[in-house]
């Protein structure tokens, strides 16, 4: 198989314009003719179903949830990026794209990221034409702040609730087209298979979660907007709900999945505090704009944090890394989190955390200030660890966040299936092997406002699909294959439950896959994950039947999934012999231990193919060629 | 410091939305401090699965209070004891050893149990569907600045925006009311200038269409308030009603 | 539907009636009380307070309609709410437990009207309707509260009044959209006096009568 990206030709500033002219048009009145299936309602599909509703499409849009207005998109706290400049502080589209290109370690493709920073302007008009209700500055302009390592203000922000306030605006402008009866919203629904008809994306099956009842829905063409699959690593700061089920079945049906390794481990999130725990909570970055990063200097120091004097703190950013500090990008403060604790220099009971301190910016700013900036921040951490952030500081510890790697897809976002497009987290497209900060809302908005309206209806406009209803025999296929799994899922009834299979699959990741990996650790992992899944199909338990509200049902194929999946993340790691953003493999760094890119051999997307169970997956790359930014080695010192 | 405490639970269980419910205990032994309420009821769950049994079935999703997926009634308090918090948000520390915990579901006409604690929500769905909009179709819109909002009433729109459309309101409200999820839709469109357009329209459908769905009245008793975990104000009902006696008896229509 | 009646019978224009006509009594009590103060100054006064009264002959009785239409309203809309509000929720809670919004005036309100509803009644029926067999009306009330089941009566109903009226006054203020930071507070105070108005001003009167 060749990888074809269908990048427009021209130069780099008017690709798009030109490839929406060349895009062939649906003509309005045939629009309503057009079924399209959208999976999935955070900020890529909810933006998606609204977008081509209005169109004039019929949109059957399906969401796990017992609501769209639940996806995890609204767990994002810190803000979105737009080129908008409106700090005059010479940002540009070109700057922003640069940045992300840069972030991405040179790891995405150069085209779609200048799509993102281009359209990205446009986002803002939208969502505030739509009532979020973004900062303002006092004279009723829009407010901008610094994040996650940019050194300019790009990012809106909405307090710390962007995410919320921004998927809200996209699932209102979602229900508008359930009220006009162009979308037609099915909740609770998870979908297990994609139904291919001629080599082409036709329909979907789902399980009613209510009920259990097998759903087919045939459509004429699918959107899959599903999410990342940092839930791999049970441990993360993703939904409870968050998996991988739905890209893992179409990729097991021949969609390639695009560098399963990069997965983006977040700075600073609260560290682990017991067995029990069932997931990790982020603390928005913005926090290390004024917080200092900090651990004792002396080895295993269990004096309390306002006891150790000024001389004996080891600000381990800011003199590592003088001209970012505190504000180097994730990957870079996730390792050297990291690295200080390997040192023995680690706080808390675990030794795997570390001080982010608001002394000096009360001292400077005041309480008031802090307060104002990041009150409910502090609030949440206090609920959560039963602390008080004012008066001693906070203690964090990296966590797994979001996943770079997803489905491959094209320009257009569509998979290598065709018809089955892919947007947001769940493709691979824009952020390489590492994600800048405010820049997951603006993809998956980018993805569903402005991209997919178009690139959908180049796709119906190209060719005549013949009808396909959902009782076509294919549809019978995967209902049978479902149910299959679910009655052998729940005849095992073993000993462990579906969570413990899923805390070990998640520590094996960690340790092998996760800041830093090594060639012998992946392939310990690799011969572990195949005995832990075989262990899950002979030893689970999954009580209840399938005819009913089962959660345990849910997650037991999701984990079934993860086991799966877990061994491509270990394949594509044990590929890429070069250490790049969130894939860091030991044998390749600098002598100050920062990660050693190869250019030469590893400058592709490496796109798996699925042979098959434990069978080794079939490697495809698509070269990137950078024309327009030079490959530099990161540098933030 | 974290400890550990031994609770019992008495649970609302019910096997379906038509089937009958009742209460069953529970011991939830060891219960480290430190866990999340849900944490605790997954350990219990686990246990509960071990023994074959069927597992306490609940809604939750994110676990960081913003989803709102989350929610049940723990003695007699909508997201327990603790102000401004959510169910998941809510910690252990909070309850004493041999505490006993009575967990029940959102109780309202418009909120039909599914299982157990799991409650249907899609009401607030189609309260949203009837107006809780702004008609602004994908890229018909004018530049950002263009349109300028004070600070205040930013904020005072954030305040509104801030709902998890978790439903504790309805759950606490004596009369099941989902008059705070309403007011602040409504306000948080009517204080933005894009939203002024169709306010009038907006506020006496989302209206109509709460009562249509079985919800009761307000009675201003602030129980909604006081529970909500985003501490949404009870002006914005005030707001809600002088939109509806504005759009009502001023409007054409 | 008539956008009025369709404004009038959602829930919202249901309560604004309440609020209106709960406002107006509130209203009405004051003047009431006005005049009922009167008989301090002795029987004389009280008694020429009353004819000036029916002196304004068709006046008096327009209002009196006019009052009869809002209890009418009052009373129908209130039950009409109290029905609605109890079949929102069809199975209740085991354990119930105020979270802090609830006072006790609020939570008794459908009960202490539909108290005052029969005290109103007996009110008019002793006072209003009574037959008075040539008497002025300063006898009437003179004698009606030697009675001291009547007194206690009286009593536990204005009790009750200044209850409804604590949780009526800035209830209402609230429901016809008067909540600013600014003046709630405020009003909330005021119905806070206002409500101890009404109990001890028109309590005093029957103590003061059956001392007398």
């Amino acid at each position: 198989m060749k990888l074809d990206a269908k990048v427009p030709g021209g130069p780099l500033p008017e690709k798009w314009d030109k490839h929406r002219f060349e895009l062939k048009l649906v003509n309005p009145a045939n629009k309503k003719k057009y079924e399209i299936i959208v999976v999935g309602t955070g900020l890529a599909g909810g933006s998606a179903s609204a977008s081509l509703a209005e169109l004039g499409y019929n949109v059957k849009t399906f969401c796990i949830q017992d609501s769209p207005r639940r996806a995890h998109s609204i767990a994002a706290q810190g803000g979105i990026n737009a080129a908008k400049n409106y700090t005059n502080d010479g940002d540009s589209v070109w700057r922003l794209f640069y940045d992300t290109v840069k972030g991405g370690d040179f790891r995405s493709r150069e085209a779609n990221v200048y799509r993102l920073a281009q359209l990205s302007v446009n986002i803002i008009d939208q969502c505030v034409a739509q009532g979020v209700p973004f900062a303002r500055d006092y004279g009723g302009l829009l407010a901008n702040r610094s994040f996650g390592g940019a050194q300019v203000s790009r990012t809106f922000y909405a307090r710390g609730q962007t995410g919320q306030q921004l998927l809200l605006g996209a699932y209102s402008a979602m229900m508008r087209q359930v009220a006009n009866g162009k979308v037609k919203m099915f909740p609770r629904r998870e979908m297990l298979d994609l139904v291919m008809v001629d080599g082409r994306a036709r329909g979907i099956v789902v399980r009613n979660l209510i009920t259990g009842e097998i759903e087919c829905h045939a459509a004429h063409a699918v959107v899959m907007a599903t999410g990342g699959y940092g839930n791999a690593f049970f441990l993360s700061t993703n939904a409870m709900g968050s998996n991988v089920t739905a890209a893992w079945r179409v990729h097991k049906k021949g969609a390639l999945f695009a560098n399963p390794c990069f997965t983006q481990i977040h700075p600073t999130c609260i560290p682990v505090h017991g067995d029990y725990q069932s997931k990790l909570t982020l603390m928005s970055e913005s926090l290390r704009n004024d917080g200092r990063v900090w651990v004792p200097k002396k080895k295993g120091d269990k004096r309390s944090p306002d006891s150790i004097p000024e001389s004996e703190r080891f600000y381990y950013l800011e003199e590592r890394y003088p001209s970012f500090g505190n504000l180097v990008p994730r990957d870079v403060a996730s390792r050297n989190a990291k690295n200080v604790c390997d040192m023995g220099m680690g706080v808390s009971d675990t030794g795997l955390a570390v001080y982010l301190d608001f002394a000096d910016a009360i001292k400077r700013d005041g309480r008031d200030t802090i307060h104002k900036k990041y009150g409910n921040l502090f609030q949440m951490y206090e609920r959560i660890v039963g602390q008080n952030p004012y008066e001693t500081p906070m203690m964090i510890y990296p966590a797994i966040h979001y996943a770079m790697g997803g489905l491959w897809v094209d320009y257009n976002l569509m998979s290598t299936i065709p018809g089955l497009f892919v947007l947001g987290e769940a493709n691979f497209s824009d952020h390489g092997a590492n994600r800048l900060g405010a820049s997951a809302l603006m993809q998956g908005l980018n993805d569903g406002y402005f991209v997919i309206p178009y690139t959908v209806g180049g796709y119906l406009a190209g060719m005549p699909l013949g009808e396909v209803k959902d009782s076509h025999p294919a549809f019978k296929d995967a209902v049978q294959e479902i149910s299959t799994q679910v009655t052998k899922l729940l005849s095992i009834k073993g000993k462990r439950t579906v969570d413990d299979f899923h805390r070990e699959l998640g520590r094996i990741l960690w340790e092998y896959c996760g800041m830093a990996r090594n060639e012998a650790g992946l392939l310990k992992a690799k011969q572990m994950i195949p005995e832990l899944r075989q262990q899950f199909w002979e030893n689970v338990t999954v009580t209840g039947s399938s005819g009913e509200f089962n959660q345990t049902l849910e997650r037991a194929g999701r984990v079934a999934d993860f086991l799966e999946f877990g061994e491509l993340m270990l394949n594509d790691a044990l590929n890429r012999k070069e250490s790049c953003g969130c894939h860091y493999n030991e044998a390749y760094q600098t002598e100050d231990h920062e990660a050693k890119r190869d250019d030469e051999n590893y400058c592709y997307v490496a796109a798996w193919e699925f042979q098959g169970v434990g069978k080794e997956p079939v490697l495809h790359k698509e070269p990137l060629a950078f024309e327009n930014v030079h490959l530099a080695t990161r540098s933030y010192k | 410091m974290s400890k550990t405490i031994n609770l019992t639970l008495k649970v609302w269980r019910q096997p379906g939305s038509e089937a009958k419910g009742a209460f069953e205990t529970y011991q939830a032994k060891d219960i480290s401090t430190d866990m999340s309420f849900l944490e605790m009821l997954d350990v219990v769950n686990e246990r509960l699965s071990v023994e074959g049994k069927d597992p306490i079935a609940f809604d939750h999703d994110c676990r960081e209070g913003i989803c709102g997926m989350c929610g049940s009634v723990v003695n007699g308090v909508p997201h327990g004891p603790q102000k401004a918090t959510t169910l998941c948000q809510l910690h252990m520390r909070h309850f004493a050893d041999r505490d006993t915990l009575v967990i029940e579901p959102w109780r309202s006409r418009a909120f039909k149990v599914i299982k157990d604690l799991a409650v249907d929500r899609s009401a607030f769905d189609q309260l949203i569907q009837t107006g809780g909009y702004i008609s602004a179709n994908t890229g018909a819109v004018p530049e950002a600045n263009a349109i300028l909002i004070s600070q205040e009433t930013a904020e005072l729109a954030m305040d509104a925006a801030a709902c998890i459309g978790c439903g504790a309101c309805v759950a606490a409200c004596p009369n099941a009311s989902a008059m705070l999820f309403v007011g602040a839709k409504v306000s948080q469109l009517a204080l933005l200038p894009q939203g002024r357009p169709e306010a009038a329209k907006r506020v006496q459908a989302m209206i109509r269409k709460m009562d249509e769905l079985g919800f009761g009245a307000c009675s201003n008793e602030a129980e909604c308030e006081a529970v909500c975990p985003k501490e949404i104000s009870i002006t914005n009902i005030a707001r809600l009603n002088r939109e509806l006696i504005k759009a009502a008896f001023g409007s054409p229509f | 539907m008539n956008w009025i009646i369709r404004t009038l019978t959602c829930s919202v224009g249901k309560k604004l009636i309440m609020a209106v006509t709960g406002l107006s009594f509130c209203l009405f009590l004051v003047s009431h009380l006005a005049g009922n103060l009167t008989i301090f100054k002795g029987p004389k006064a009280f008694v020429s307070y009353a004819e000036s009264l029916h002196s304004l002959g068709a006046l008096i009785l327009m209002a009196e309609l006019g009052l009869l239409v809002l209890a009418v309203c009052h009373i129908c809309f209130g039950i009409w709410l109290f029905i609605g509000n109890l079949t929102a929720r069809p199975v209740g809670y085991a354990v119930k437990k105020n979270a802090g919004g609830r006072t006790l005036s609020s939570a008794i309100m459908p009960y202490t009207g539909l108290f005052l509803l029969v005290f109103i009644i007996i009110h008019l029926i002793t006072f209003h309707f009574a037959d008075r067999g040539g008497k002025d009306v300063y006898y009437l009330v003179h004698t009606t509260f030697t009675s001291p089941g009547y007194v206690i009566f009286y009593l536990i109903a204005m009790i009750a009044a200044a209850f409804h009226v604590k949780h009526g006054f800035w209830s209402a203020f609230q429901t016809i959209g008067a909540n600013h930071p600014k003046y709630m507070p405020v009003i909330k105070k005021v119905g806070l006096v206002f409500s101890l108005l009404v109990g001890f001003g028109f309590g005093c009167l029957p103590i003061y009568l059956s001392l007398s």
